[in-house]
Formats: C-alpha cells, structure tokens, sequence
C-alpha cells in the first residue's frame, strides 16, 4: 500500500470534513435547527433539538446497559447531560457543533449513511444506521461515531448503579474523620 | 471474589481547616472585586513543576503565590466516585481530545495538579533521552550524571520506591507474560508513603499515602508563609517592554467561567508550571514575543495503544496498585531515533473508563462492559518527538481562549501502534489470557496468538478507529541553547522576556520514554534551585 497517497488522501478528507462542520452548523443555524434556546427543561446543557436528536441513539447504544437496571434512554441522556458538566465551554461547543451538523438530512447522509432523522427510525432501523456508520470509511464519519458514542458510555457507566451492574463491587466507604 | 467496597477508609485531611494551620489561601470564588497582590515570586499552576518551584522558593525566605485554576478539593472528599473524579479533577472533565479527536487526553486539573491523579510510576529519565536533548536541541548541564543528584533528592522527598507489595492480577499479567517471553519486566518505583493498596489514585488518593504536591510541596510552601490562590486562571502576563512583572488572574465560579474580578499578581519573577498546554496557552494568550513561531509546536503526548485480555480467573482490575510492573524490552530496541519505541504498563480499570475505551454500541457493548471483572488492560507508551516523522502536536486557542492540541495521528504512530499491538497480545496471551482483543474499533476478541498475528495484519490502521489516548502530555516550550528550535534556556528563562521561567514538563524537547512525573520533580527542583539563588543575591 502507498502509504503517502493513503495519508494526503485522509489529510483532504480532514479538511473537507472540517469544512463542512463549519458550514453545516452555519447552515443549521440559518435554517433554524440550531436556534440556541438555552437547556431544554430538565437539563443543564443540551437544549430541546439534541434531546430530539440523540434520545433514540442512546437508547440503541446503550439499551442492553440500560435495561440491565431497569433505565431509560432518558435517563442515559441525563447522565450525558451531567458529564458535560465537568467540560469547558470550548469542550461542550464542539459537541454542540457536531449535533447541529446532524439537524442537517445531507449531513445525516454523509455521515451515517441516511435522511431519515433518528427519531423518524426503528430500533431494528438505527441498529442498521448505526452498522453502516461504524463502517464507514470517511474520517469525519468515524470522528463523528466516536465523539457522541464515547461520552454515552463514560457518563452512564461513572453512575455507581450501572458501574455495579458490570460486575464491579464498587469503591471503599469513605468516613470523615 | 474481590470486594472492597464494605472497607471503611477514615484519615484525617491536612487540609480540614487550612487557616487553623495559619495557612494562607484564597478561594478565588469569592472574589468579586478587583484586587493587586504582591510578591517576590508568582507561580502559576500547582502541579510536579509548581509545586516543587514553590516550596524550594519559599524555603529560601522568598514570598510566592501560587495561582491554580482548579478548585481546591482534597481527601475528604475524596470518594473514590469515578465521574465526580473526572469532573472535579481532570481537565475538560476527561473529555479533553486532540483537535480531530484522534486521541483522547487525561491530564490533572486540581490543587496539586496531575500529581493528584496519576497512578504515581516514578521513573528517572532514561539516558538515551537526555542525550538526545543535549546532541539535538543544546540541552545544557541536564545530563544524567547532573541530574542524579535532583532525582535522588526527590525520591527522597517524595518517598519513591519500589513496590515492595505483590502485583494485583492486572499487573502480573505483564509480569507472567514477560517472564514466559523472555522479555525485560521489573517492579515500578511508586511516590507512597503508607500505601493502602486499594487502586483509587486516579480519583484522588482517599488515604493521603500518595505523596502528590497536595500533601508534601504545597502544605510546606503555606508553612513557609507561601499564600495560595484557587479557583483563579492565570489569564495573562503582564508584559512592560521586555520585562514580565505579573499576571492577570481571573477567579472562577463553580462551574469555571469568571467571576467578573481582575486579581492583579506583581512579582520580580513569573513562574509559569500550568503544564504542557495550558503553559503555552498562556504565552499565547499574552502574546509573548516568539521570533521563530515556536510556542506551543512540538508538544508531545507519548500516544498510547491498548490491549484487553480476558482471563478465567478474577484479575479485577479496579483494585490494587495501579501500576506496579513494567516492561522496557521494546523502549530502545530501534535505536533512540528509530521507528517508535514504547514502553509496556498495565493500566488500572473502571466502569466508566473501561467502556469508554472499549465502545462499540448495543449488546456487544454491554458484553465487554460485563466481562470488567476478568478483564486485564495493558498499555504501550509509544516515545514521539526522536524522529523526523514524529514532530507532536502544536497547540492552538479556542476563539474563547482555551487551549486545543491539533495533533494528526499519522502513519508513524500508526506502524507503531501495530507493532505494540503485537506485541501486547503475545504477551498476554503467554500470560495465559483465554483471549486478548487490540483497541482497536474493528478489532474482534482473538482465540489465540496465531489468529490475533493473522487478525491483526488485516486491520485497517487508520486514525480515530485505531485506539489512542494519552496520559502524559509533554513539551510546547522546548529548552535547550539552540535558539532555531528552542524558546526556554536549559535554566527554565524564557528567551525572548525577562523575568519569566517555564518550570513544568513543557520545557522537555520530546517526550521521555518513561511517565514524566520523576522528570518533572528533578528538572524542577535543579532550575528552581536556580532561580531562588538568581533572586536571593
């Protein structure tokens, strides 16, 4: 395999990617999916459309963790929402970047191989959508894959009920002295 | 099976009323008016490089702030919760990433900084590595031979040793697996006093045996009339012509953003210890004078892969020592300037950062997760910097300020990362692992050495599916006499303003090749040293 035509060709798609982060969210911003209402009710920083957006998500990603304690793709959001307390603004603005570029059906296609929005799909159907983004190809495709599915399973998985239904006794009983 | 969690843990924190120890410290949330403090020494940042500057300062009778950004939380509350750990303690509350999100980066935000955090590996820096700064880069009287006496003294200080306990079950799995390979393993040299052997450094130690800068350096320097700020971000420095003579601090809310006051800090002298990253952010922020472009360029991250092997019997990774084995077989086995070497470690496993590691999604997913209990996790630290293809990362600003690191996984990391994916699945599967799967998005369990080698020759290694963290960031302000590559002499001075010293692990030309903290400590305390004689005459 050339190895320096592999890396200028993932060096363009980088920046084609980049691009379009930046425009997709500009886009997303004229057409009103990303209007900036402040946190929907109930929550600290996600507003209502990535509620909408990425509830059906983690109830397919993380359902079998969240059946095993008798959870909701809700509550699977809530703890998302607390991790991203601990971000910074900077942190917490490219995530939000990410999830306007989603409101997009283009960017959806590109991304995750479909139109149609998460919420509009299955569970059968987003387990599909979710196979065929996992073998995508493109670099911001897998950027995107890793940088929404990674927080999912560190914020439920820090919640001392879900860490213990791993098998995990869980920490020493710290008594103030 | 292991259980701990019925273990009561009751010790008595330091830091329970500091003004009863006559401490000086400001919680910088209060601070709602606009304030000027003055000092002989500004120290901005708490962690291996600040904390040693300033108890080594204060001890020669010169007054030092401290400035830290993070909120001070110390043992008693120390609870071993893994996500209040990562929110309270971690930078971006662990979500921190390189800029295309390539490699994730766990480094320390608190009082003490990553010395509050880390899995206390204590290592002087290899020979081959100072050499290579003193050929390369002019690197000058930091040769082994000079520093030896800096390690010696903070071994002593901060009680490093080897592990005298047994491994826990992760960390004989590299022992065994070593030992059948043939292959280098020893015991690592750990900064504890009193270690209760429980495996929660990452989230804090419980028992105060981990002798971070929060429970030696720091209460030494407040003995020594030191005063403390935290919560407060050292914002900018205060550049007259060429000379810097304080720092712009903004303290902080609880939840980090500004309170709307402006601390001004004036000194003869500004130490900035924030660590790789955050030091070169605040250069960059102050738009310091760089002739040559170089402030935050070559910063470095010892990228490291990772390896999961399953075992029939319990290792539960979650307890015990974190890190007490190590291998160096393959540290230098290409030369120092070779392909990229790296060094074997085991690394200690939780629900949170177990799954977020191992992703995926669904049901496989959860079947990992549940397999946490027999799961062993060894790591490879990959040395980047000693090669024409491995040049690190260079950090940029945020359009808010905050700092970012556009650092590309190339193909020298990737060939790397093959490699020590080989050879940690041989390893473990000589350990007598049932099977061993690589970190990697694509990557299956494996049956057996044979069908991992075959496995793994057909994987795609390509960023962001392949596996890459790091735990050691490094560099950003090289050091060294050779004014075309380096900002900082060899003495810690920033070359192009007077009155300002870089005192942490960003001055290091490349990364070590070992995890830094030990390095940190003795370079520390030798220009420190320095600096208080400079300021005393």
């Amino acid at each position: 395999m050339d190895q320096g035509i592999n890396r200028r060709g993932f060096l363009k798609l980088g920046a084609f990617g980049s691009a379009m982060l930046a425009t997709g969210s500009g886009l997303a911003l004229l057409s009103g999916c990303a209007s900036n209402d402040g946190p929907a009710t109930g929550y600290r920083y996600f507003r209502q459309q990535d509620i909408e957006l990425l509830t059906p998500l983690v109830g397919v990603v993380m359902g079998p963790a969240l059946a095993a304690v008798n959870a909701s793709a809700e509550d699977g959001m809530k703890a998302y929402d607390d991790l991203l307390e601990g971000a910074m603004p900077g942190t917490r603005a490219t995530l939000f970047q990410l999830l306007d570029l989603l409101q997009l059906g283009a960017a959806r296609w590109f991304l995750t191989g479909t139109w149609a929005s998460f919420a509009e799909q299955s569970d059968e159907q987003l387990q599909q959508t979710l196979a065929d983004w996992s073998a995508k190809e493109n670099s911001i495709a897998r950027m995107a894959l890793k940088g929404l599915t990674q927080p999912m399973h560190m914020a439920w998985y820090v919640k001392p009920e879900a860490a213990r239904s791993t098998g995990y006794p869980g920490p020493p009983k710290k008594i103030l002295a | 099976m292991q259980d701990l969690s019925s273990l009561p843990i009751k010790v008595s924190d330091p830091w329970k009323d500091p003004a009863a120890n006559g401490w000086d410290v400001i919680d910088g949330r209060t601070i709602h008016d606009n304030r000027t403090l003055e000092a002989d020494v500004v120290i901005i940042g708490s962690g291996a490089g600040g904390g040693v500057s300033a108890e080594i300062l204060s001890q020669q009778g010169l007054k030092v702030i401290i400035v830290e950004a993070a909120r001070l939380k110390t043992s008693d509350q120390f609870n071993m919760d893994e996500g209040e750990a990562y929110r309270d303690l971690y930078q971006e509350g662990a979500m921190r990433a390189t800029k295309d999100a390539g490699m994730t980066i766990l480094q320390g935000r608190a009082v003490g900084g990553t010395t509050v955090v880390n899995w206390t590996s204590s290592f002087r820096t290899p020979h081959e590595t100072l050499n290579f700064w003193r050929d390369r880069y002019g690197v000058d009287g930091l040769d082994r031979a000079s520093l030896d006496p800096w390690f010696a003294k903070m071994e002593q200080r901060l009680n490093i040793e080897k592990w005298i306990m047994p491994p826990n079950a992760n960390n004989d799995v590299l022992k065994r697996g070593c030992d059948a390979k043939g292959w280098h393993v020893d015991v690592i040299p750990r900064n504890v006093s009193g270690c209760w052997n429980i495996g929660y450094c990452g989230m804090g130690c419980p028992t105060n045996a981990k002798m971070s800068m929060l429970v030696t350096t720091l209460p030494e320097a407040l003995n020594q009339g030191a005063t403390l700020i935290h919560s407060a971000q050292a914002h900018q420095l205060v550049i007259e012509g060429d000379t810097v003579t304080g720092v712009i601090v903004h303290p902080l809310q609880n939840d980090k953003q500004p309170t709307g006051a402006t601390v001004t800090l004036k000194a003869r002298a500004v130490v900035t210890a924030g660590g790789s990253m955050q030091s070169p952010a605040l250069l960059l922020r102050s738009e310091a004078p760089d002739p040559k472009g170089l402030v935050g360029t070559r910063t470095f991250l010892h990228p490291t892969n990772f390896a999961y092997g399953i075992y029939d019997k319990e290792i539960a990774p979650y307890y015990g020592a974190p890190q007490s084995m190590y291998s160096d077989e393959f540290v230098f086995k290409h030369g120092v300037d070779g392909p990229a070497g790296y060094k074997l470690e085991m690394m200690p496993m939780h629900p949170g950062l177990n799954t977020a590691l191992v992703g995926g999604y669904g049901i496989d997913a959860r079947q990992q997760a549940e397999q946490l209990p027999n799961l062993a996790a060894s790591i490879a630290l990959l040395r980047d910097g000693f090669h024409e293809d491995s040049q690190g990362g260079r950090v940029e600003l945020r359009d808010n300020g905050e700092p970012l690191l556009d650092y590309p996984v190339n193909d020298y990391l990737l060939d790397g990362t093959r490699r020590a994916h080989l050879t940690m699945l041989e390893m473990q599967f000589a350990a007598g692992a049932k099977q061993v799967r690589p970190g990697h998005h694509d990557a299956p369990y494996y049956k057996s050495w044979k069908e991992a080698k075959a496995g793994i020759a057909s994987l795609d290694y390509a960023p962001t599916i392949t596996g890459l963290g790091s735990a050691h960031v490094m560099g950003g302000l090289t050091m060294g006499q050779d004014d075309s590559h380096c900002t900082v002499n060899s003495d810690g001075s920033y070359k192009y303003l007077n009155g300002l010293y870089v005192i942490d692990g960003s001055v290091f030309p490349t990364s070590l090749g070992v995890n830094p903290q030990l390095t940190i400590y003795g370079i520390s305390a030798r220009n420190a040293t320095r600096l208080a004689e400079a300021l005393s005459v």
